[in-house]
């Protein structure tokens, strides 16, 4: 199934047997992609797919080990991304490349800049920004400072710099999942109009809804594999997702409801940094989901509620104890647990052994007596929870920064459970982790939930909201907008809350 | 444990003490020395029957130094105030010898105890200042240390001053108000303190929870924080065991011969920057730690023996201590793709 | 009187070396290297200084000479901290102990003397109104940077990569280069430091001459924010503390007391500055 060879004009980019191997997986086994002027060819996959490994080698970021490039017709071949930039190539990370301290015009000039006797042209560069943002009707403030620009803001700098670098072909990386449905439609205006001026626009994402909404061709991969060439008019969200995952269609797995008891945690008028008087309680035997585009309060809220950020307003119990103003280790030792966003930075200390790392937290509790701590107890207790959650580890001696993305957020989801707390914070189970491994940690979650606990789960990707939770909180600027039970959350309602606009469905107790 | 020796030999450690071994003949070479004679000097001089001593002597205040810089260095805390912190240790230990009306005995005890408080409370102080005015504890600790310094030299320049000396330094310390010494070396029971010291850290370190949280916070500070480990209380509880360990060396300086404060005198052999050498060397580990201060006394007696023998000037053993840790900081080791992190390699 | 005309002149010329210094730590900081090597390359620069003018005769080729060396070490840290990615602090300390070591070892190799090399033969720097043209230098230095920093395609760069080399990088902008260029310069700058001390404050080498002025400038760059003027009002500052140092002493206070001052003046300057931040900024918290 190869792509026309007729009309090359019209071809912006054209991938061909694309083979990219690394120590232990194949990421990419001889993948075509061909993308025409004018189009918006949607990149689908599930994790670890190999689309960002294919969009690595497009951008010269990674050599393929086989395949060639073709670029407006012409072979070529990227040492780094300033080569696939000047071939008319720009790409929109999913963690935007930006320099908040710098101004908007700054940062779309940047290493292009307008001069004046080797001085920047400050003038040249805001009125530069002025035309390119109403040529594409992305209209944003060329004084700025990137740094306090919202997030919708700041993508559209990305796109501005890409612009103002003459680029053709815009790759975006997940463009949408730091955006509301709002922000995300005003986006998606934005690409049709740079496409409707023969420019080609690479969407990588994972999200049907949009790839149905707002591209001409899909494009799916599997174990690094295409499985499917797809135009959007043609097909359905089940043939895409049939094709992503190769099972028969279960596109989210909506696991039973829990028997929700008595209160465990009981949040009054609670207020901190960015979080202002949240209601909200949490019964054991049941899990409450925080729905929330990133950064509306829920880092904050559930810093918060661990204790690592001070509370300026508001109650907060456990248990009927009040632990409004306690330390974190009193809020452990009153019967809670917390899994944190960042495994790397705040989960655990990499450099640390696997043993050290799951330690932590029992290491005052039922690994030690009276301060001493022998390590025998220490091992023994590794060698245990290694077990128990089958984290793949040759030695507990080893260090976690041995352990692959999905082991080492077993090792810190499995730490976190061992403690048997009463109320277990949650925050991105499964960010960038394997099918596999998401299985088994929405498995051991809800298990821990039928054991008779509570938890509080907060996560970006709808889908784990929907099949987890028993009642859905929605988060929108720091505050609790909405909750839905297990029933009334369909994407549409949920879209909808998160953009601020809250579907009525029941009021907020 | 085969693996386990190779991976030593392969460790930056290694690489870096050859490094500075070899570049330090270089040196020998360039002005003229036999490299080969003058490590053997340094050997001799520091090791040998008339060099223990004084080898074990400077150890106890290189040791001591080490330990104090090590046991924040755990946590990823620097204190480079340990000059100031000493100095204070030492002239407290001086008017505690001199006024206390206690027995000889007792009073060494309690000038032991005075100089120790004095050190650890000024630590203390560069510890308040990273903790509520936002002072980085390097910037505080060392800024704070010249003003310590100043005073305590201008006590023994003027109030404390011995009036029968032109030297810059208090009066003698009554009879019998000194650390009873082994024999007649000048090695004395400071020695044994700073050993139990490094015991009690070795201890604290490997068996304990407290010492399970400064490792943690050492390797990540967030992810201590998280779990609950309080970083402002921790930084106070190293910066006073810190201090007071340099305060302790400190007093032991002046309670041994000539058992008075002479000013400069504890500054100017570098017992601070060799004792952080010596932590960074081994990445602050107990053990580690016990054998670089070891090590560093070798060389900066030794060097003195070398000195008297090639002509060479003992200053190139200070050239050679820091040449190990400029290595050791560029994390060169022999070509290898063994660990990337720090272990205690011995 | 005691402020007048000469304390000033005299806090000028005590500016100078920290001004110097400072400047390139700043513009470190402003390429994300955390430089507190100042100090080792200050004391190289005062050593080489006074070497070469003793041995040609020529203080401007001392000059010369202590850029080139003090840049020459700078690459200790560029390599290190850079290229090998090692602990800019760590690194930082053991340049400073290293320059210790040697300058007191080659004093000793060259010179044949312990402590303090000083011969009236000695040639200095100049003076021109008062001042070297070193301290000239320095003030022009502040605006080249200030503009350089602010306004040009350097700056720009050099900003970007300090914030985030990686967005730079995609740029094809290679923060491994603005990060070297930048500790050069820094070594440059501190050479020049070292030689303002060496052959113009005063006219000798003694070991350790810096006496801690390579962190007064450490402590100058986050006083100033890393911006070449914030950074001469910080270098002012201590330059005024250690003349008025120097007038208290003339008054009878004891040296201890005026060694001390420029280090508590600026520890106070470091509380009021950083408690007002605090009290503009509340703190992130306890998780960052």
């Amino acid at each position: 199934m190869t792509p026309p060879q007729a009309d090359t004009d019209g071809v912006a980019v054209e991938l061909r047997g694309i083979t990219k191997r690394f120590p232990g997986t194949l990421a990419n086994d001889s993948v075509d992609l061909t993308v025409r002027r004018g189009e918006i060819h949607a990149l689908m996959g599930e994790n670890g797919a190999g689309k960002s490994t294919l969009m690595s080698v497009l951008y010269g970021m990674e050599r393929a080990d086989a395949g060639s490039i073709r670029i407006d017709g012409r072979e070529v071949s990227f040492a780094s991304p300033s080569d696939a930039m000047a071939a008319g190539l720009g790409m929109v990370h999913q963690s935007f490349k930006l320099f908040d301290s710098l101004t908007v015009a700054e940062n779309v000039v940047y290493a292009a800049e307008p001069r004046r006797f080797g001085l920047v042209d400050r003038a040249a560069a805001r009125r530069r920004v002025r035309e390119l943002a109403e040529e594409h009707g992305l209209a944003v403030d060329p004084d700025a400072r990137v740094g306090e620009l919202p997030v919708g803001l700041r993508q559209r700098v990305e796109i501005l710099k890409l612009l103002h670098r003459g680029a053709r072909t815009l790759i975006l990386d997940e463009p949408t999942a730091v955006l509301t449905p709002a922000e995300a439609d005003a986006l998606f205006a934005v690409l049709k109009s740079l496409a409707s001026q023969g420019r080609s626009v690479v969407l990588v994402t994972h999200k049907l809804r949009e790839v149905l909404a707002g591209s001409d061709n899909v494009t799916v991969l599997r174990d690094g594999r295409v499985v499917a060439r797809l135009v959007t008019a043609q097909t359905s969200a089940e043939e895409i997702a049939a094709a992503m995952t190769g099972r028969a269609v279960e596109l989210d797995r909506i696991h039973a409801p829990g028997t929700p008891g008595d209160v465990v945690l009981d949040v009054s008028g609670l207020s901190t940094d960015a979080v202002h008087d949240v209601e909200l309680a949490v019964r054991a035997g049941e899990i409450v989901g925080i729905a929330g585009v990133a950064g509306n309060g829920q880092s904050e809220l559930v810093e918060a509620l661990a204790g690592l950020r001070p509370v300026t307003a508001g109650r907060v119990s456990l248990k009927s104890q009040d632990i409004t103003h306690a330390s974190a280790t009193e809020r452990r030792a009153k019967g809670l647990a917390y899994v944190p966003e960042d495994r790397h930075a705040v989960g655990t200390a990499p450099a640390a052994s696997v043993a050290d790392n799951l330690a932590m937290g029992h290491h005052r509790t039922s690994l030690s007596s009276r301060g001493l701590l022998p390590p025998a107890a220490v091992r023994a207790h590794a060698r245990r929870l290694v077990e128990r959650f089958g984290i793949k580890a040759s030695t507990p001696e080893v260090p976690a920064s041995a352990l692959s993305g999905g082991n080492l957020q077993k090792l810190l989801i499995g730490r976190e459970l061992a403690h048997d707390a009463p109320l277990l914070l949650v925050e991105q189970p499964t960010r960038g982790v394997d099918i596999g491994a998401i299985q088994n940690i929405h498995d051991q979650l809800i298990a821990y939930r039928d054991a008779g606990h509570a938890v509080l789960l907060v996560s970006a990707e709808l889908s784990e909201i929907r099949g987890l939770a028993d009642r859905v909180l929605v988060m929108y600027e720091g505050r609790v907008t909405a909750s839905y039970t297990k029933d009334e959350a369909d994407e549409r309602i949920l879209g909808l809350a998160m953009a601020g606009a809250p579907a009525p469905v029941e009021a907020v107790d | 444990m085969n693996h386990r020796i190779l991976g030593a030999l392969r460790s930056p450690i290694t690489f870096s003490v050859l490094a500075g071994v070899l570049i330090g003949a270089l040196f020998l070479v360039g002005t003229g020395a036999d490299p080969v004679s003058a490590y053997d000097a340094v050997l001799t001089g520091s090791l040998g029957a008339d060099g223990i001593g004084s080898t074990l002597s400077t150890g106890t205040s290189v040791l001591g130094m080490a330990l104090a810089l090590a046991i924040p260095l755990r946590a990823g805390l620097i204190n480079l105030g340990g000059d100031g912190q000493m100095v204070l240790g030492g002239i407290t230990a001086a008017v505690t010898g001199l006024y206390s009306p206690l027995p000889a005995p007792l009073t060494v005890v309690l000038a032991l105890l005075a100089g120790m408080a004095a050190g650890a409370a000024y630590a203390v102080l560069a510890a308040l200042c990273e903790n509520h005015l936002g002072v980085p504890l390097l910037v505080s600790s060392l800024l704070l240390s010249y003003p310590a310094v100043s005073l305590a030299s201008y006590l023994a320049r003027y109030p404390l001053k011995d009036p029968g000396s032109s030297l810059p330094q208090t009066r003698a310390l009554p009879d019998g108000v000194a650390l009873p010494a082994f024999g007649d070396s000048t090695v004395t029971v400071g020695l044994v303190l700073v050993v139990l010291a490094a015991a009690a850290y070795w201890f604290t370190d490997r068996r304990t929870a407290f010492g399970y949280e400064i490792r943690m916070t050492g390797l990540n500070a967030r992810f201590a924080a998280y779990a609950g480990v309080e970083r402002q209380g921790l930084t106070l509880k190293l910066m006073s065991v810190s201090g007071a360990l340099a305060g302790l060396v400190g007093a032991v300086g002046v309670l041994s011969f000539p058992y008075r404060f002479v000013d400069g005198s504890l500054t100017a052999p570098g017992y601070t920057w060799t004792g952080l050498t010596a932590a960074l060397l081994a990445f602050a580990a107990p053990l580690g730690t016990v054998i670089a201060s070891f090590f560093f006394a070798v060389l900066q007696v030794g060097g003195l023996a070398m000195e008297r023998t090639t002509e060479v000037p003992r200053e190139l053993t200070q050239v050679l201590q820091a040449v190990v840790i400029v290595f050791l900081a560029a994390r060169l080791r022999f070509p290898s793709r063994w660990f990337d992190r720090h272990k205690e390699a011995v | 009187m005691f402020f007048d005309s000469d304390l000033l002149m005299s806090a000028l010329r005590a500016l100078t070396p920290i001004l110097l210094a400072a400047l390139g730590g700043a513009i470190c900081e402003r390429a994300g290297v955390f430089n507190i090597g100042l100090e080792g390359m200050m004391l190289l620069g005062c050593f080489t200084s006074v070497a070469t003018s003793w041995f040609t005769g020529s203080p401007w080729l001392g000059v010369l000479a202590a850029a080139l060396a003090a840049a020459a070490y700078s690459l200790i840290l560029a390599v290190g901290a850079v290229t090998l990615r090692g602990d800019a602090v760590v690194l930082g300390i053991a340049m400073n102990l290293l320059a210790v070591g040697l300058t007191s070892f080659l004093l000793r190799t060259v010179f044949g003397v312990q402590g303090t090399f000083d011969d009236p033969s000695l040639a200095g720097l100049p003076l021109v109104g008062g001042f070297t043209p070193l301290a000239y230098l320095a003030w022009l230095a502040v605006a080249v940077a200030a503009v350089l920093l602010s306004r040009h395609v350097w700056g720009l760069r050099l900003r970007g990569v300090g914030e985030a080399p990686d967005a730079a990088a995609t740029l094809g902008v290679s923060p491994a280069k603005y990060k070297y260029a930048a500790v050069l310069v820094s070594g440059v700058l501190c050479g020049l430091a070292g030689a303002q001390l060496a052959l113009g404050n005063v006219t000798l080498f003694s070991e350790n001459m810096t006496a801690g002025r390579g962190w007064i400038a450490v402590v100058a760059v986050m006083l100033g924010r890393a911006a070449p003027v914030g950074v001469l009002l910080a270098a002012l500052l201590f330059g005024l503390a250690e003349a008025a140092g120097f007038r208290l002493q003339g008054l009878g206070l004891p040296q201890q007391a005026t060694d001390a001052a420029p280090y508590v003046v600026t520890l106070g300057a470091l509380f009021l500055t950083t408690a007002r931040r605090r009290r503009t900024r509340p703190s992130p918290g306890a998780a960052s």
